[in-house]
């Protein structure tokens, strides 16, 4: 099934928010694996993910409950969760 | 209803962004906010775990956290190789923060050499009668528990404060931690003074009781105020040598404690093994064994009494997300994050705190 636009965008841009967030290097938006596991392969810890976390709802005008950071661990993942709550919005 | 449901559950949770609740980029807008939390953010890679070193203490104080329950019970292990073995264990496995404690850890300083040498970021709870050898480049706690005659009665060492202050004077690893229990409260103004005057910097601890403890340390609400009022007079008075805020005092002073506050991250109570504390906080005791159930910074408190120094500063700091809500809350948390590290992290240095009005801590009733 072909990944729709809107979806593809919303990968680049938590993509670059993530790598800016944590001054990742040699890594672009189009390079990022959208499956890596942010905490198990990256290392990123709880105030990292909370960070994100914060960036992401301004950029998308949703709240993202603490209790579900852990939800969170994949590029992949959070798309899915961004979507949800924008669907949810609507 | 636990604290952690009720924070958690509203009847109709939000989905979108209250249009009064700023955007945290907004909030990062003012440049002294955006410097503080540069600073602090700088420090977010830091992950601890404790360490009881070994079974035995030189004095022994009434109310002590080590000799509550079933760990001064443990074999103690006093190998280098082990401890060495276990130090590069725990960075494979992503710590990078060490807190040397239980029961006096200058009683091994072989061991602390030999952590030190593994693992270069923690920081050691001591009584501070013996001297930690200086290239052991941790930052020590000294814990204070009231002036001489206090210290003679509740802990049975003559003069301590006195050789405290000789072992640590202008020491750069050294801050006193001052336990406000019950019955100390007053006597903290001459034990600041006796401090400051030495050049020692100082911060605070409240007495968090053991489980099962009902001895006189216990504070009620009424100790509780006063303890609040007597911090921030303090903090008002020697602002450069006491390592403090003004959230500080509120969150560790509340008639409720950190767990019902804030929901407390360490393993003993929380289940998830998803991220943070609860992934990969770990309490070895001196068989260097480790028990989940058991875990956090000072087993065997009572959880509803806990507002402990060492489990605030993970506490408190995790909780980013709630104090967004407005200018005032995040700059108290930023303002704790800053005192935290300058407790603990040797060469960090406090910054004038950015907010000094008493903020309730944010999703709690005024307490």
């Amino acid at each position: 099934m072909p990944v729709n636009i809107e979806l593809k965008a919303i990968h680049r841009r938590v993509a670059e928010i993530i790598i800016d967030e944590l001054k990742l290097e040699d890594v672009t938006p189009d390079t990022f694996n959208p499956e890596m596991d942010l905490v198990d392969e990256l290392g990123i810890d709880s105030m990292d993910l909370a960070t994100i976390a914060l960036v992401l709802q301004d950029e998308y005008k949703i709240v993202i409950d603490e209790d579900d950071y852990p939800r969170l661990k994949t590029v992949r993942l959070i798309c899915e969760y961004i979507e949800d709550k924008i669907a949810t919005r609507h | 209803m636990k604290a952690k449901d009720r924070y958690s559950m509203t009847a109709n949770p939000p989905t979108s962004v209250r249009p009064d609740r700023p955007k945290f980029r907004d909030l990062l807008a003012r440049p002294d906010i955006r410097a503080r939390w540069e600073k602090v953010r700088k420090y977010f890679f830091l992950r601890e775990s404790t360490y009881d070193m070994t079974n035995r203490c030189n004095i022994r104080c009434d109310g002590c956290y080590y000799y509550e329950g079933d760990k001064p019970f443990a074999a103690e292990n006093l190998s280098v190789p082990d401890w060495r073995k276990l130090m590069r264990a725990e960075k494979a496995r992503g710590i990078t923060y060490v807190v040397l404690a239980g029961a006096e850890p200058s009683l091994v300083p072989q061991l602390l050499e030999v952590c030190y040498a593994e693992m270069p970021l923690g920081c050691i709870a001591t009584n501070g009668f013996k001297k930690i050898p200086e290239p052991v480049g941790y930052k020590i706690h000294i814990s204070v528990w009231g002036n001489d005659e206090t210290s003679e009665k509740t802990r049975g060492a003559k003069h301590l404060l006195q050789k405290q202050i000789e072992n640590y004077r202008n020491d750069p690893r050294a801050v006193f931690v001052y336990t406000f229990t019950r019955e100390n409260i007053e006597e903290a103004q001459g034990v600041a003074a006796q401090l400051v005057a030495a050049g020692c910097k100082m911060t605070f601890n409240v007495f968090s009781s053991p489980v099962g403890y009902a001895g006189s340390l216990r504070h009620d609400a009424d100790t509780l105020l006063k303890t609040r009022e007597m911090m921030l007079a303090l903090l008002n008075r020697y602002p450069r040598q006491v390592l403090f805020s003004a959230y500080n005092a509120v969150a560790h002073t509340s008639d409720r404690g950190l767990h019902d506050l804030y929901g407390c991250s360490y393993p003993r109570r929380n289940p998830s093994q998803d991220i943070g504390l609860g992934r990969s906080f770990r309490q070895y005791r001196t068989d260097l064994n480790w028990d989940r159930s058991a875990a956090c910074c000072v087993p065997d408190t009572d959880c509803a009494d806990c507002r402990h120094y060492a489990a605030g500063s993970a506490v408190v700091t995790a909780r980013l997300y709630r104090h967004v809500g407005d200018e005032d809350a995040f700059k108290s948390w930023l303002d704790y994050v800053d005192t935290y590290l300058a407790v603990w992290v040797m060469g960090y240095e406090k910054g004038e705190n950015l907010c000094n009005k008493i903020i309730h801590p944010p999703r709690a009733a005024a307490g």
